[in-house]
């Protein structure tokens, strides 16, 4: 009898931890300092994080192979619609080795922000990617937030939420 | 060990400044939280609120003077302390290149760029003895910054005494707005001293085309 109570709170813990894992904050990143970077953006501006100091940067490490980025683009699209005017700057960034497909990719999904091309992985290593996409949200002073990995229906409330925290700061 | 000692003595210094800015903060903080002796009488007051009778309304309460006298020290104390706080950070960083980089090893590669009506720079590729040492993607503010006379230190390294080859690479809009790359190269001598290179991007008028170079500083 006692043993059942146990298993069922072992369950539930498992349960709630692989929810967690989805929506984790990735413990390496948050709270230190983004590693800066400087990509060429897809109409052809080369572009530096560190640039954007002052501002609140959402950085979404996305593949074209990986399913939930199809689902998380027209998401944060909307955002960048909404609340760039607030000062926030939304940047995507490619891993895709395949640069060619992953540029049709990304027209195809006719995408508002910045789509950058991180074709070395160098930028990826840096970040700590674990699983795509990968989306983390720097605040004003260039420091690590909050990292959400994957996307399901729904993650855009609370990539809201934490926007709205980090703009009003 | 000179360096050193210097750096402890600035170091020593500025935290005497912080001690002796901190301390009449301090006290007055310290004047301010002290609850006074006794409750002022109704004498005390008028005798301390009533407008002095001589006329002359105009002049400073006597502690104004004593007061601004007072901000004006701390002020240039603060002044002095930021200064000694800057020394004390470019002492820090010479000391820490002198360490990384020993000057009979340095070498120290710049771009820099005049004009630019022909030329607009998009990245840096620099090879020392066919080595990749440094890939530099330019935004257009680093562009424009070079462009109003900016020198930016796009690589800083270590090589040993001897022969050597850099090659740059330059790649970016050319005349026409055509796509544009163009290459140099110089051999050089690493000697016992510190080497600096410049790349230099500039327009040559007369052929309506960007002209690089590279150049050996002694």
């Amino acid at each position: 009898m006692r043993a059942i109570p146990a298993k069922l709170v072992l369950l539930a813990c498992l349960a709630f931890g692989s929810a967690n894992l989805c929506l984790a904050d990735a413990p390496t990143m948050v709270g230190q300092e983004a590693p800066d970077f400087t990509l060429k953006a897809l109409g052809g501006a080369n572009l530096r994080l560190s640039e954007f100091r002052g501002q609140v940067v959402l950085v979404n490490f996305w593949a074209r192979w990986a399913n939930d980025t199809r689902r998380e683009m027209p998401a944060l699209n909307r955002i960048n619609t909404t609340y760039g005017r607030a000062g926030l700057v939304v940047l995507g960034i490619s891993i895709d080795d395949d640069l060619r497909r992953a540029q049709d990719f990304a027209d195809s999904m006719k995408v508002s922000y910045p789509v950058m091309f991180d074709t070395g992985s160098e930028i990826g290593r840096d970040y700590q990617l674990g699983r795509l996409p990968m989306t983390i949200l720097v605040d004003r002073s260039g420091v690590v937030r909050y990292s959400h990995l994957g996307y399901k229906r729904g993650d855009d409330r609370l990539y809201l939420d934490h926007i709205r925290e980090l703009l009003r700061e | 060990m000179n360096r050193t000692s210097r750096l402890l003595s600035t170091v020593a210094g500025a935290l005497w400044l912080a001690c002796a800015c901190l301390a009449p903060t301090a006290r007055a903080g310290l004047a301010e939280a002290t609850p006074p002796a006794a409750p002022p009488t109704a004498g005390d007051a008028a005798a301390t609120t009533a407008p002095p009778a001589t006329g002359d309304a105009a002049a400073p309460p006597p502690g104004a003077a004593a007061d601004s006298g007072d901000f004006k020290t701390l002020d240039q104390e603060v002044q002095s302390m930021k200064k000694d706080v800057i020394d004390l950070n470019k002492d820090l960083f010479v000391l820490e290149e002198e360490l990384l980089f020993p000057a009979n090893t340095q070498v120290a590669v710049y771009v820099s760029m005049d004009v630019g009506t022909f030329f607009a720079l998009d990245s840096v590729t620099v090879k020392i003895d066919n080595k990749q040492v440094k890939n530099y993607l330019y935004t257009a503010r680093e562009a424009d910054a070079l462009l109003k006379g900016g020198v930016q230190q796009i690589y800083l390294g270590n090589l040993k005494v001897g022969k050597h080859e850099l090659v740059a690479f330059f790649t970016g809009k050319g005349p026409v707005e055509r796509d544009y790359r163009r290459g140099a190269t110089i051999n050089f001598d690493k000697g016992v001293g510190a080497k600096y290179l410049e790349l230099k991007i500039s327009d040559k008028v007369a052929k309506h085309q960007p002209e690089f170079l590279i150049k050996d500083w002694e």
